[in-house]
């Protein structure tokens, strides 16, 4: 029924399957929305956040999608800037996932507040010391950069190209994607690193506190660092999971391989340069306020030396090491794993920064604070993921997003009535044009 | 149409700018952040012009001066008022509450009748007329059976104009039966009574003592006229003046004291006589005082000398001999050193022996009636009526003798037992209560074995009462005639209780009355005028203020200027002049009944075997526990070590908790022999192994919704201990098992 | 180190609180919510959850009895300072809805203007600010105490101590219709210094040799909270007890005299 509007040369399921599968997720994406409404009328008492912990998981799944959502900064990077033409294989896919997390930021920003009607005022009264401030004005824009990557793959939809307008729109929108990506690139460095700063300024809390270059704490620098590090594995990890969902090849080999390997040296840059950062905090920062490292991570259910292991070593190092090596990343369990705890890594490392910061006791007669999200908090924090899901299954579904798919699964045209029909239409549009003259 | 870079730019600038230049984007973005300023929900004050009201607090027995800020007619803040002789500016958090009651949900707003059954909070709305009516029909119906005395009322005071007027309107009735609620008043006046002859209150100089001995008094947890006390401990900081505090638990007061001496709970006469012991032994008392103005002396001297060992106090007393030898020569050789009793808030009474014991430490001192020391603080002089004439039925109902059995033959010098009242009425013993009034009282929370009252006072036919805020007593009531709060009406406040020189503050109105209600003593004169004769005759005054005018007479202008009256060049009379007993002189042993200073120790119900634990109460400044409860501030002020939700925390040393097998936080079930709860643990290092303590002032019902249902009443727990010489109850705590939840 | 002593014509407002004389009564804690219009909910004993300016927390020196004890701490909004204005607080509010006043030295903070995004609370190690997590509710008519100087704040903003602001506007106008070039010392007085029965709290201006905070602050026994993070708080306490003062900062086991407060 659709077929009209699906990708010319690729074989996508019934519609029907299509459908259920949506309304599947729709159900999900519905209880998310439903979440959203009760915080925005009723307030965020929704929410188990209190007074010690104001951070809480929202503020971890906004850090965490802006982390893996870093995969389309600097995948473009590398295709863009750099000219690795390998990465035109899954360049789009990229830009997509990278859009799906921002907006998906945003919208959890927007839930967050506790006045979302006057979220403007961050731009508005800006303050230019804040980090967040920064972060805003930065994401903001970078979303917009996502926005015009996007519609240029938007428009390549067989019924939309067709529309002379929106085909020279497209084109032209190419055209100057190198720009783009480099001022993507160029935000993204800024908003990232911001975020980074966001804790790593906070001087009244000696387990966040970083020192650093000038207005920027360390954090500032690693958390760029592991956004491009650990994004890129999010953006394979997703592609891989694509290919195992529609059981067809997507992307090309060379295209992974490139990726996991600059991620790889990323990775393992970034897990020294964070071993040094603990190093230093722990040796020198934290004594000069009169604590031990050790005091951070004891006298807590939850918040143990497990962390710094399972963050350092067993998500940053291994990973690292498997994807540096040419054996590891060709082998397709041990690229899964790697791939997969570059993901956990850098999300822990976020919710390390976030929800640990306020877990611990500052003053001396303090007590640690312990949390654990409303259903409210937990369902609009899935809400982006069923979200995620949705606007991949359509994007796949009618747009070129895999531009080598169909090499890769060639199919044999099944000339049907509605193919027929639809081939007869083009030659009728492509027919008028040229009757027309030329008007520009 | 084929677009090439730049109209492909000029289309997206172009579209950017068009959208921002026009109102729309702007206009709704002004909108919401208006908008969200000015949610109808939010409430915006309105502005006025400012203007402060002196006045006096009532909420508790202290007595302190308040300033009342208003703009225009509505009062916004309550602060205490500088200069006034008690509280210089400073209040407490009860004080400072005050409005959350003027204005709060638990205001009784009309006269009412009760439709449901009683505590039902079903009620029916009357006119004041309707209500006074039957009032007085009632009363009229029961004198016509010539049983005036089966009418009682239950005050929370029995000094000042109010109290006295109906107390005044009671007796000229014909009925004995005026009762005032107990606490450690009832104990320092029969003690000065038995050791003085004196009818005073006790008054205590604690400003210019240089060492104060406190036997578990809260000195800073609301004991007395609590910000007195709490600014007198100030000055004991300036002055280096030292505080000893002798309790079980580490209170505030003990914390703030320079030295806590823990001791083995209701042990506390038998140290005040070890003290007594070693400071006769060593000849450390006021020879001067003791062999001019006082008798008795040697018969007491070989009580003590026998009995209290320092070596045998030590084992009963827990505290180590050497300690209690030190503290009596600390204590008799300050120059002006006062012992202090009377626990926590100090609103249950103690053992007359205990309270006679301290009191003859300060005798063994001779700081009687001088600087630093405790003074007799004669009665409200200043109400001077006149006499009233009884008729027959009146002569008749008051001659049938008191229900409570006060100024019986058995308790001579008792004024009143609240505690025999409930008993008497459940058991009709002497004769069947019909009528009962209740002002400024809620003996059905703070009286312990409360369930025990209640079921007597659901005996009564016909409850009256006086409140101005619901509570579980107003619950039982069958009418209600609310009285004014005390920032809408006038009232004198005699004398707070501790002060040693005269204050008269003056309660008045700072805004007009919120509801339909009505001035008490407007209310006892119309229903003395509705019955007439001799008990209409006996209020001559046209309504309460011309009463209250004429009662204060010169001082009135003074009061109405400063809203105080003081004498601050008073001072107690000389030795010479002190002593009302026949024989002239403090008299160690009582010459008409041999009662000295010993040491009755009092046993708490329970075996020892069935409840290892011994359970004591805990007062805090942060709980109001009087007629009184909590307001919503001072909810929010306690600690979550008091209350967690709605469970209440009780106080338990770690190592007896450990030995149950229980940890911070732990669910308990509280059994005693009265009754059971379930508590929540709170671990505290500061308290003596094997004793629990409770806080005071929760566990209410039928108020409103920021304080009903959180916590427990710990007067549910604890059953009455009869004095043997006062007949009061002077439970000090229960013994009490703790099992899992 | 004296410094503020040259006629500077800048205010630095501050506190000075005797913990040897705080009886931990808790009525500078009501006063503040009396005073300052703030909100209660049936249920306040969860105290993350419970709007209070000025807590009071119970410290213990945790020995077994019978030589446990007990000291309590008032902890309003420590109006910071840190380096040149950059409280922990101001610096990283994004849309400038609190602001370090250089006349004051008060921390102040525009409940219309915040937008509710919490990242001043995350950077307050006092723990000292406040969010409004439901709509401030009064029952019917007890609306009628509140206050018209300090507006209450609506749902989904921060709060917290504002050192009585509106009362410092009042003694400025005060000062200004009598011709004064001062405010008096009297005229400006918090409304928890004021109610304190004990009168722990003295209140004033720290660079004014005539207000008894500029002497009190150099009590030898005098400490501020967390001074080693850099906060630069204005509240100075004072307690004769080392386990208290101790309390006071984090320090390492093998930390052994504490270092005196700088001023
Ligand atoms: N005496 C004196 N006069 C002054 C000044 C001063 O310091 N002292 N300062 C001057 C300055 S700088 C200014 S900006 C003006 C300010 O003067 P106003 O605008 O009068 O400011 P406020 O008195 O702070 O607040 C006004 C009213 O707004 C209410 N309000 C609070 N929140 C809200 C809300 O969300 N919605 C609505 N609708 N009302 C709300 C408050 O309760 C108060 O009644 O005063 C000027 N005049
Ligand atoms: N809690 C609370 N906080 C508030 C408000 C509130 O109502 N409550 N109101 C808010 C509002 S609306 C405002 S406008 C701000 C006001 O906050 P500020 O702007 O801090 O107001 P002032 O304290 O009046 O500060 C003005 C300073 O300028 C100095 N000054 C006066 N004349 C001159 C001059 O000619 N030259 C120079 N260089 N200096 C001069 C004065 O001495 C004073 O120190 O406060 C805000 N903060
Ligand atoms: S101590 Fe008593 S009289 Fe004084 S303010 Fe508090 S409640 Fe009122
Ligand atoms: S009012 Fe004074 S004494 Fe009471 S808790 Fe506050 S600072 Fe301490
Ligand atoms: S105490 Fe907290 S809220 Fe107050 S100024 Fe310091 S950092 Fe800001
Ligand atoms: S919550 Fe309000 S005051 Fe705090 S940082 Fe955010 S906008 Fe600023
Ligand atoms: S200074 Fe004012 S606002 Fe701050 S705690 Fe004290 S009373 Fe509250
Ligand atoms: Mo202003």
């Amino acid at each position: 029924m659709d077929s009209a509007l699906i990708p010319k040369g690729v074989k996508r399921c019934p519609l029907w399957q299509f459908a259920l599968f949506i309304g599947a997720v729709g159900v999900v994406l519905a209880w998310g929305v439903y979440a959203m409404l009760l915080c925005w009328f009723k307030g965020l008492n929704q929410t188990n956040m209190n007074d010690y912990y104001g951070f809480a998981l929202w503020i971890w799944a906004d850090l965490a999608v802006i982390a893996i959502g870093g995969g389309a900064f600097f995948t473009g990077l590398c295709r863009y800037i750099f000219g690795k033409d390998e990465l035109k294989s899954i360049i789009n896919y990229a830009v997509l996932i990278g859009f799906i997390c921002y907006s998906s930021a945003l919208l959890i920003l927007a839930i967050d507040i506790g006045q979302p009607l006057r979220g403007w005022f961050i731009f508005w009264h800006a303050n230019v010391h804040s980090m967040l401030t920064e972060v805003a004005f930065c994401l903001t824009c970078y979303f917009g950069v996502l926005t015009i990557e996007y519609i240029p793959l938007l428009l390549e939809n067989r019924q939309v190209d067709r529309v002379p307008f929106f085909h020279h729109l497209g084109h032209n929108m190419h055209e100057i994607m190198a720009l783009f990506a480099a001022t993507g690139a160029f935000l993204s460095f800024f908003h990232q690193g911001s975020l980074g700063g966001v804790a790593g300024v906070l001087f009244g809390r000696p387990f966040a506190f970083r020192e650093g270059l000038y207005i920027w704490p360390w954090t500032f620098f690693l958390f760029t660092w592991s956004a491009a590090a650990c994004g890129p594995c999010f953006t394979i990890l997703v592609t891989k999971i694509t290919e195992k969902a529609t059981r067809k090849k997507l992307v090309k080999d060379n295209a992974i391989e490139l990726l996991a390997k600059i991620s790889g040296w990323m990775i393992l840059t970034y897990s020294i340069a964070k071993t040094a950062d603990t190093w230093y905090w722990a040796t020198v920062t934290a004594p000069s306020k009169g604590l031990t490292w050790d005091f951070f991570y004891s006298n807590n259910p939850l918040y143990g030396k497990w962390i710094l292991f399972t963050e350092i070593i067993l998500c940053g190092f291994v990973p690292a090491f498997i994807l540096v090596t040419k054996k590891g990343r060709k082998n397709v369990p041990a690229l899964w794993i790697a791939v997969t705890l570059a993901v956990i890594g850098v999300s822990l490392n976020r919710w390390v920064m976030v929800l640990q910061v306020m877990a611990v006791p500052v003053m001396t007669f303090d007590y640690w604070a312990m949390y654990f999200p409303s259903w409210q908090e937990i369902a609009t924090t899935i809400l982006p993921v069923a979200y995620g899901v949705i606007m991949i299954a359509f994007s796949h579904r009618y747009l070129p997003v895999f531009p080598h798919e169909a090499e890769l699964n060639p199919v044999e045209p099944l000339p049907s009535d509605e193919e027929q029909l639809a081939a007869a239409v083009e030659e009728m549009v492509d027919v008028e044009q040229e009757l027309k003259p030329a008007e520009a | 149409m084929k677009i090439d870079r730049r109209s492909f730019l000029s289309f997206l600038i172009g579209g950017a700018a068009g959208t921002s230049l026009s109102p729309l984007p702007w206009k709704l973005m002004d909108d919401s952040s208006i908008w969200t300023q000015m949610w109808p929900w939010t409430p915006v004050p309105e502005d006025g012009a400012i203007s402060y009201v002196n006045s006096v607090c009532t909420l508790c027995p202290g007595g302190c001066g308040i300033t009342v800020q208003k703009i225009d007619d509505r009062a916004i803040k309550i602060e205490g008022m500088k200069q006034h002789p008690l509280n210089d500016g400073g209040i407490c958090m009860l004080g400072l509450s005050g409005l959350q009651l003027l204005y709060g949900p638990r205001r009784v707003k009309t006269p009412l009748k009760r439709v449901g059954t009683r505590g039902s909070d079903q009620w029916m709305k009357i006119s004041w007329k309707e209500a006074i009516a039957e009032t007085a029909k009632k009363l009229d119906e029961i004198r016509s059976d010539n049983q005036p005395h089966d009418v009682a009322a239950i005050s929370g005071s029995d000094r000042g104009t109010v109290p006295q007027l109906l107390m005044r309107f009671l007796n000229v009735y014909g009925s004995p039966n005026f009762i005032r609620t107990p606490s450690i008043q009832d104990s320092y006046e029969l003690t000065l009574r038995l050791m003085q002859g004196n009818q005073s209150m006790a008054g205590f100089d604690l400003e210019n003592s240089d060492l104060v001995l406190s036997f578990g008094s809260g000195i800073v947890d609301g004991w007395g006229s609590p910000v007195r006390m709490i600014r007198a401990k100030s000055s004991w900081q300036r002055s280096q003046t030292k505080v000893i505090q002798v309790e079980p638990r580490l209170s505030n007061s003990a914390a703030k004291s320079d030295q806590w001496i823990p001791i083995n709970p209701g042990t506390e006469a038998v140290l005040a006589l070890g003290l007594a012991h070693v400071i006769i032994k060593e000849s450390l008392y006021d020879s001067v005082f003791i062999e001019n103005y006082s008798i008795g002396f040697d018969e007491w001297k070989r009580h003590v000398r026998d009995e209290y060992r320092p070596d045998n106090v030590g084992k009963i007393t827990g505290i180590d001999e050497q300690t209690i030898v030190t503290l009596a020569r600390t204590f008799a050789r300050a120059s002006k050193p006062l012992a202090i009793c009377g626990k926590g808030q100090g609103s249950t009474p103690g053992s007359i022996g205990e309270f006679m014991a301290v009191h003859a430490l300060n005798a063994l001192v001779g700081n009687m009636n001088k600087a630093g020391g405790i003074w007799a603080v004669a009665d409200h002089k200043y109400i001077d009526w006149p006499e009233i004439n009884l008729d027959d039925i009146s002569k008749n109902g008051m001659s049938k003798g008191r229900l409570d059995g006060a100024g019986s033959k058995t308790y001579p010098f008792t004024r009143y037992r609240l505690n025999r009242f409930a008993d008497a009425v459940d058991t009709d013993d002497k004769y069947p209560l019909k009528m009962l009034f209740i002002h400024d009282a809620n003996p059905l929370y703070t009286m312990h074995d409360t369930q025990q009252v209640q079921k007597a006072f659901a005996k009564i036919p016909f409850i009256v009462s006086f409140s101005s805020y619901m509570n579980e007593t107003t619950q039982y009531a069958d009418i209600i005639l609310p009285n004014h709060t005390y920032l809408e009406r006038f009232e004198d406040v005699p004398t707070p209780t501790g002060i040693p020189k005269p204050v008269i503050g003056l309660v008045k109105p700072v805004v007009d009355p919120q509801f339909d209600t009505r001035h008490i003593g407007d209310v006892i004169i119309l229903l003395a005028r509705a019955l007439g004769g001799n008990i209409s005759a006996a209020f001559p005054w046209k309504n309460y203020q011309a009463c209250l005018q004429d009662t204060l007479k010169g001082r009135w202008q003074t009061m109405i200027d400063n809203g105080f009256w003081s004498d601050p060049d008073f001072t107690a009379p000389s030795w010479e002049a002190s002593f009302g007993l026949p024989s002239e002189k403090f008299e160690f042993v009582n010459s008409d009944t041999g009662l000295m200073p010993k040491s009755d120790l009092i046993s708490i119900e329970g075996d020892e075997a069935s409840y290892p634990l011994v359970l004591v109460p805990h007062d805090s400044i942060r709980l109001a526990k009087g007629f009184v409860s909590d307001p919503p501030f001072m909810v929010k002020s306690v600690s979550d070590k008091v209350l967690k939700r709605d469970d209440l925390l009780v106080e338990i040393n770690p190592e007896t908790a450990k030995s149950l097998g229980f940890t911070e936080g732990s669910k308990a079930v509280i059994s005693t022999p009265k009754n059971k709860a379930s508590v929540k643990l709170h671990l505290f290092h500061g308290i003596m192994p094997g004793i629990i303590a409770m806080p005071t002032g929760l566990g209410h019902e039928g108020t409103d919704e920021y304080i009903d249902g959180k916590g427990v009443n710990y007067n549910r727990l604890v059953g009455p201990v009869e004095d043997p010489v006062s007949g009061l109850d002077v439970a000090w705590g229960i013994r009490a098992k703790l099992s899992k939840a | 180190m004296k410094k503020e002593n040259k006629h500077s014509k800048f205010k630095k407002y501050g506190m000075v609180i005797d913990l040897d004389k705080c009886t931990g009564c808790g009525s500078c804690m009501v006063a503040c919510m009396a005073e300052n219009n703030v909100p209660f909910k049936q249920d306040e004993s969860d105290k993350l959850l419970s709007i209070t300016w000025l807590r009071l927390f119970r410290l213990t020196n945790d020995k077994p009895f019978p030589e446990t004890d007990v000291c309590y701490l008032p902890r309003p909004c420590m109006h910071c300072e840190g380096h040149g204005g950059h409280s922990p607080c101001v610096s990283v509010c994004p849309s400038t809805a609190t602001d370090y006043s250089k006349d004051t030295g008060i921390v102040s903070q525009i409940y219309t203007r915040c937008f509710g995004c919490r990242y001043c609370m995350a950077s307050c190690p006092y723990k000292a600010r406040y969010f409004n997590w439901w709509d401030p509710v009064w029952p019917d008519g007890m609306e009628k105490y509140l206050s018209p100087k300090v507006s209450p704040r609506m749902r989904g903003v921060v709060e917290k101590c504002s050192f009585c602001y509106h009362r410092y506007q009042q003694a400025r106008d005060k000062a200004y219709m009598q011709g004064k070039p001062d405010i008096e010392e009297s005229d400006y007085q918090t409304a928890c210094a004021q109610a304190c029965p004990s009168g722990a709290i003295t209140f004033g201006d720290l660079n004014d040799a005539k207000h008894a905070v500029y002497q009190l602050k150099k009590d030898p026994h005098a400490f501020r909270l967390l001074e080693r993070l850099g906060t630069n708080p204005k509240v100075y306490y004072v307690s004769s007890r080392e386990w208290v003062r101790r309390a006071g900062d984090n320090y390492l086991k093998d930390e052994g005299r504490l270092k005196k407060a700088v001023h």
